[in-house]
């Protein structure tokens, strides 16, 4: 029975392998070997990053006589990417799996329901655990000295780390189920959370150089400190090293750290796996009505869908923070910007084209209203039986992505009008550039979205992250400017930048015009057709 | 009030409804029975301006479906079998979006969202998401968001499904008033006992094509309606 239940989860853990997720049909060889590959792929290139910090690493902490530092350092990179990759896993296989109830119903321990579910967790923190584990093995190869012992101890010590890593992420993912039950505004958090995340990723990948060269000034000190508080990762380090003891002790400490959690675990699961957590339930008390017109109406309901959605709301609407970011970083450094753009020897005027690309390149990061159709999904019956035109629902989709768009980007095009003090002409062309490429960029996701829809998903991640309307609205927001910087460059000895921003208006004026014209016509009949 | 004449949907090859007619009077409730696949849910869902038919013509108080679509949804509400909500919304957040739809006043909406969320027991759970609630309560939200503009015919697929049986009760209480106030109803329903009890008039359909329909006594005669739809669904 265990063997069936093992073999149950790790069909589910690997499901993404031979089974694609939007038809639910089973992969063909050739499409599990491409997978593979692609997986390989991307597999490689992380590895290739974190097997760059292993190899700066390595060696002087080798010669330094600590090199049980080395994996004490590369171990905490494996575990953060590890417990990072799976607790929010963690928490949906263990607490919410669609087959609890099921499994509960049948004559099985719930001891063993755990355990089988935990070594899918285990399973999934030992692929994110290689990524940085398997170059941290390699450089190790091949700059430590050989030793026998020492060679099987690293062979398995990320078969052992990999338990300390289900370890925490069992309990941060009962955390996250006690947390993420209660929080008022979720998507808001997750949102926060994540952008928090990206920022501090590029921040600290910013800094990896001088960080590396900081720790290997201050090895000595910093190993001090490690020896102590992080115990079994220094006799991890040690079992590396060839001390067999080390990796009996390492062993032995995550072991007992993971049966007292699975202990613990197994107590509180039965009833965690079957209730319903959930925030404090709100009660409805009658509050004063107001009323709102159609649009208004209309508007309000897409907003709230974009609100109500973290996955929406960071794929699509990424430029939303990264505009007024940008202006911040304007501001701040207005001098320096001002110095670097008086030493680079280019004409203003064609500074002033560059920036209003710039703008426009972020305002395309903003994609509302490419998933937007599709988004209707099983909803779609209300906005064809209420008494509502296809055209007023296309309309409060445009709206909310100028709305979401054009108010940043008017803050970025201001910022960078302050640092750039472009002329009277420039001033007024390009806020009126940006606002037209809004505008085309907002129709054409619309018409993309119109043309291509997806209304049969099961998980609204399929029409926001997966959808080829979508890759395309994106790309294609990056690839009109491509295109009109490659005409400038074309028409550069005919047409004066001011000129040629004019021309750029009046395209997308046109564009606009054709666009918002079918969208309002065709779009619209095909919306109501869907 | 509502006036479908030989209404013919197509999907592919395969004809989902066949000249149908059917006419619902103001005051009617009319009961829609067929084998599952029959085509009721298309001719329902046609004539609410969900889906397109290929011929005939649909009217709703004398207002053609296909020339004024609007016009005949403003004085409409449709109640799915299975009500898919917008789930990021909270229930009052989805009344009000309906009722701002319909131009509903504040007044009217305040009093009609309190009589009929307190009738169904679902006042208390009105501030929470749509996503939090049951089958049951989702219908509930539905069909109180259907009557908040006073609609002047009601089409319901498969009303009573998932209703508790106080709520099933109270729907049933609700379609009478609202078709003595001079409203039409016209619904498709599994339940053979609740459509003879329920229904001033009914209607058979079968591989759709309509092969029975008039008042519950001329379709019934002597026998009952479970009686009477078996024999015809044997029938070739």
């Amino acid at each position: 029975m265990t063997k069936a239940l093992f073999k149950k989860q790790m069909m589910e853990v690997f499901s993404w392998l031979y089974k694609d997720k939007k038809s639910g049909k089973l992969r063909t060889a050739k499409g599990i070997a491409g997978y593979v590959l692609l997986y390989l792929i991307i597999f490689g290139f992380l590895g290739a990053i974190f097997y760059v910090v292993a190899d700066g690493l390595c060696e002087p902490l080798v010669t330094m006589g600590m090199g049980w530092l080395y994996w004490c350092l590369m171990g905490l990179i494996s575990i953060f990417l590890g417990v990072f990759g799976s607790v929010f896993n963690t928490y949906a296989s263990l607490y919410q799996a669609k087959d609890n109830d099921m499994l509960l119903s049948m004559p099985i321990q719930t001891v063993r329901i755990l355990l089988v579910r935990l070594s899918g967790v285990y399973a999934m923190g030992l692929m994110y655990e290689l990524i940085a584990m398997i170059p941290t093995v390699i450089v190790w190869f091949l700059k430590a000295p050989f030793s026998g012992s020492g060679t099987v101890c690293v062979l398995l010590i990320p078969v052992v780390l990999s338990v300390l890593i289900l370890t925490l992420s069992a309990i941060l993912g009962w955390a996250v189920a006690l947390i993420a039950g209660k929080l008022k505004h979720k998507n808001i958090v997750i949102v926060i959370v994540s952008l928090v995340f990206i920022a501090g990723y590029y921040y600290l990948w910013g800094q990896a150089y001088s960080m590396l060269q900081s720790l290997l000034l201050n090895a000595e000190r910093i190993g001090g400190k490690m020896k102590t508080a992080l115990y079994p990762l220094y006799h991890m380090g040690l079992a590396a090293e060839g001390k067999p003891l080390s990796m009996l002790i390492f062993t032995a400490i995550i072991g007992a750290l993971f049966v007292m959690v699975y202990v613990v675990l197994s107590r509180s699961f039965l009833k965690l796996a079957t209730t319903n957590r959930g925030a404090a339930k709100a009660v409805y008390k009658e509050q004063k009505t107001k009323t709102r017109s159609v649009g208004s109406a209309l508007l309000q309901k897409e907003l709230r869908r974009f609100l109500g959605s973290s996955n929406y709301m960071l794929n699509c609407g990424l430029g939303i923070i990264l505009m007024p970011i940008g202006a911040i970083a304007l501001v701040w450094k207005a001098d320096m910007i001002q110095e670097m753009l008086a030493a680079v020897p280019i004409e203003r005027a064609v500074l002033f084209l560059g920036a209003a690309g710039a703008v426009c390149l972020l305002t395309a990061m903003n994609d509302i209203t490419a998933p937007s159709v599709s988004l209707e999904g099983k909803n779609l019956w209300l906005a064809q039986v209420l008494p509502v035109s296809g055209r007023q629902v296309l309309m409060a989709k445009l709206k909310l992505h100028l709305l979401l768009t054009l108010i940043p980007a008017a803050v970025l095009t201001v910022a960078a009008g302050w640092v750039l003090k472009p002329g009277t002409a420039f001033a007024i062309l390009i806020p009126l550039a940006v606002l037209l490429f809004v505008l085309f960029m907002a129709s054409m996701g619309l018409l993309i979205g119109l043309k291509m829809p997806n209304l049969d998903w099961s998980s609204e991640v399929v029409p926001i992250k997966q959808s080829l309307g979508v890759m395309l609205a994106l790309f294609g927001g990056w690839a009109v400017i491509v295109a009109f910087t490659g005409l400038y460059v074309l028409m550069d000895s005919i047409l004066k930048p001011l000129a040629y921003l004019l021309l750029v208006c009046i395209v997308l004026l046109a564009g606009c015009g054709v666009l918002l014209r079918w969208l309002m016509t065709k779009g619209a009949e095909i919306f109501e057709a869907l | 009030m509502l006036r479908i004449e030989h209404l013919t949907k197509i999907y592919g090859d395969k004809k989902a409804v066949d000249d149908l007619s059917l006419h619902i009077h103001p005051g009617e409730i009319y009961g829609f029975i067929g084998h599952n696949g029959a085509g009721k849910t298309t001719t329902l869902k046609s004539c609410c301006g969900i889906l397109q038919y290929d011929s005939g013509e649909i009217t709703v108080d004398g207002v053609s479906m296909k020339e004024k679509p609007l016009v005949c949804k403003n004085k409409i509400a449709y109640i799915p079998d299975n009500p898919d909500l917008y789930e990021f919304m909270t229930g009052i957040q989805f009344l009000n979006f309906v009722a701002d739809i319909f131009g509903v006043s504040a007044g009217e909406r305040r009093e009609r969202i309190r009589k009929y969320a307190d009738a169904f027991e679902l006042t208390a759970d009105l501030a929470q998401p749509v996503s939090a609630y049951s089958h049951g309560m989702k219908q509930k939200l539905a069909i109180i968001s259907a009557l908040l503009h006073a609609p002047k015919l009601i089409i319901m697929d498969e009303p009573f499904v998932g209703l508790d049986p106080k709520a099933s009760h109270l729907l049933k209480t609700l379609m009478r008033e609202m078709c003595d106030s001079g409203s039409a109803i016209f619904f498709s329903t599994h339940v053979l006992e609740v459509a003879e009890k329920l229904c001033d008039k009914v209607a058979i359909i079968k591989g759709g094509r309509l092969i029975k329909a008039g008042t519950m006594e001329e379709v019934r005669g002597d026998m009952s309606l479970e009686n009477v739809f078996l024999e015809l669904e044997e029938e070739k």
